[in-house]
């Protein structure tokens, strides 16, 4: 055993050298947040709460109930009922059950209208049940309620057209949609 | 004379213990029943199962690409690897090749998951064996990594990034350049975990020499990755059956010796290090390019597997895309695909009839086959080492039970 080894035993040099490193954390920033008087902002495009997208024109819902959601829901949670006019289809109903919803973005991805969103909204924990059973109504409130808080003057998803992939295999829908307009309510001073 | 009458009487009993399923250190609901003889253990029996939920059944009532965002429910820690395994394995039964760009994206965000989990892993490891210090400062470099793949593909755990014949979205030039400073950071941050735990004395004496596996015993148990290599056995799918770009980048497979605890301590350390030099590399070299194959299935491939049309410009065809023109994709048989993950190698057993839903999937998941390997480790060690040994063999319960 060299001299080295045993100062390294008596003087306990490696745990030294430890409590070193904590003592200099000690005097770092933090990298924690104080989470509820701090928020933090989601990246765009994180998958949170469904919205449906309130048209400007029509200030209903833009979709054309062409079921495509419901197909593709990994865990069939979107239920879809509509009546059928002159080769349109009426929506009649619409539901998501968020409480079993995977937050896999399928449906905000595959639709062909990007009537769906899936909002960048992750706080909403509620008392009841059926608050997570978003229907027509609740879903475009989800919307005003996001974009209502929304910065920015314009908004696009980026599932709507994600990044990177061939423009020739989306709808048309899908190709020509531009940003949506947000319509800031003036603050009446 | 009473004495020895005393002494008649007195006898030792083997005393059996439940551990778990609740207990914290069992990384999830693993039970074990242990027998032991005072402190030793003599038999040590797993008992899995209680975090089934039947991942193998639900993926037969659902199209191949349905299926993806169960597979992140596998192992929740590393739930990329998982994605682009299946990705990986249903790309070959359907004969597709995902093209350059996206490969080399999967590559990259399969090893930040690598290091997300063996971070992880490193955390709660030290933190059963007593090193508290080095869990605070593991989530640290774990939350950088788990930003990222936010900015990426929007969300934190359950990514459900990979796409069959590629990925969801392209990845930002601010992704890339974060990504690229992580880099550069990270060896430091490995010195400060090493500085931590390498030499100290509790660390060593609680992790040399316990739960030793030969590297026959090793191979016969169907060990793999880490847990593997520690005892000195070379191998590593990414190696010997690479996929993604994987052939393209340079990278060394680290092996311990002795087998014991600390070994495949090392051996993680040093796949850290190995999976900053590929990440870094892949950036260097990421080419241009779409990143979904043209071949892909689309997100609404029906049930019956079948090819999607091509688009004309015309709107009633633009909205709906069953057609008469569409022809089967998948094809029947079955085969056998396998991919590293952070755990060790996670393989897909597809039996496809066709359908465009498999007739057949299994996982063989490595955390199962690592948790059968613990009566073998834990005979004749003390209590305390078999929290050590359950952290070693580095098993995530939500992968086990499926
Ligand atoms: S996010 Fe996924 S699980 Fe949730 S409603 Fe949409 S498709 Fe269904
Ligand atoms: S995919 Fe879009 S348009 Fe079609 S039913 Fe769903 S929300 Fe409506």
């Amino acid at each position: 055993m060299t001299l080295r080894d045993i100062a390294k035993k008596i003087f306990f040099l490696e745990i030294m050298k430890g409590l070193a490193l904590t003592f200099r954390t000690m005097i770092n920033h933090p990298v924690t947040r104080r989470y509820p008087k701090v928020k933090r902002d989601p990246f765009p495009g994180f998958r949170g709460r469904h919205a449906f997208v309130r048209d400007s024109e029509t200030g209903r819902e833009k979709c054309v109930a062409c079921l495509k959601c419901s197909i593709v829901c990994p865990s069939r949670c979107i239920r879809i009922e509509y009546k059928e006019t002159e080769g349109e289809r009426i929506l009649e109903r619409y539901e998501i059950e968020a409480l079993r919803c995977v937050f896999c973005g399928y449906c905000a991805e595959v639709c062909p209208v990007c009537a769906l969103v899936l909002t960048e909204v992750y706080e909403y924990a509620d008392y009841s049940r059926e608050h997570f059973l978003f229907d027509r109504e609740r879903l475009l409130k989800n919307w005003d309620d996001f974009s209502s808080g929304l910065k920015t003057d314009t908004y696009f998803n980026k599932f709507w057209r994600p990044e990177g992939i061939d423009i020739k295999r989306m709808p048309v829908g899908k190709r020509l949609q531009e940003p949506i307009p947000i319509k800031h309510e003036e603050k009446v001073l | 004379m009473e004495q020895m009458e005393i002494e008649k009487d007195l006898q030792t009993r083997e005393l059996t213990l439940n551990m778990g399923p609740q207990h914290p250190a069992t990384h999830g609901v693993l039970r074990l029943v242990l027998e032991l003889d005072g402190e030793t253990v003599i038999k040590c029996t797993p008992h899995v199962g209680y975090l089934h939920r039947g991942t193998e059944k639900l993926s037969e009532n659902r199209t191949y690409i349905y299926a993806l965002p169960l597979m992140d429910r596998l192992d929740y820690i590393s739930s990329m690897s998982n994605d682009v395994g299946y990705c990986v394995a249903v790309e070959r039964l359907f004969g597709i090749e995902a093209p350059e760009r996206a490969k080399y994206i999967r590559t990259i965000m399969s090893e930040m998951t690598r290091i997300s989990s063996h971070i992880i892993w490193l955390a709660t490891h030290a933190l059963d064996i007593g090193a508290m210090t080095v869990f605070l400062y593991s989530f640290r470099e774990r939350e950088w990594l788990i930003d990222l793949f936010e900015m990426t593909c929007g969300a934190r755990l359950t990514v459900s990034y990979p796409r069959i014949g590629g990925v969801r979205c392209d990845v930002s030039r601010e992704f890339l350049d974060s990504l690229y400073k992580f880099t550069e950071e990270f060896p430091k941050r490995i010195e400060e975990y090493e500085t931590l735990i390498d030499q100290n004395r509790i660390w060593l004496q609680r992790t040399k020499g316990i739960g030793v596996i030969s590297a026959r015993d090793a191979v016969h148990c169907g060990l793999t990755g880490p847990t593997l290599r520690g005892s000195g056995v070379s191998y590593d799918v990414r190696k010997h059956e690479p996929y993604d770009a994987y052939p393209f980048v340079d990278f060394e497979v680290p092996v311990g010796e002795n087998g014991d605890v600390y070994d495949r301590y090392r051996c993680r350390m040093e796949e850290l290090r190995q999976s900053n030099r590929i990440i870094r590399q892949c950036i260097e070299k990421m080419p241009d390019g779409h990143i979904l194959a043209d071949d892909a299935p689309d997100l609404d491939m029906p049930p019956e597997g079948r090819k999607r049309l091509i688009p004309d410009m015309s709107l009633s065809h633009a909205c709906i895309s069953l057609s008469d023109e569409c022809e089967h994709i998948t094809p029947a048989g079955e085969f056998y695909s396998p991919t590293e993950v952070p755990k060790g190698e996670l393989g897909f057993y597809i039996v496809s009839d066709g359908s465009g839903m498999p007739y057949r999937m299994r996982f063989r998941s490595p955390s199962f086959v690592h948790a059968s390997a613990l009566p073998r480790l834990c005979k004749g060690h003390m209590v305390a080492d078999v929290i050590a040994l359950i952290g070693t063999i580095d098993i995530v319960l939500g992968e086990c039970d499926r």
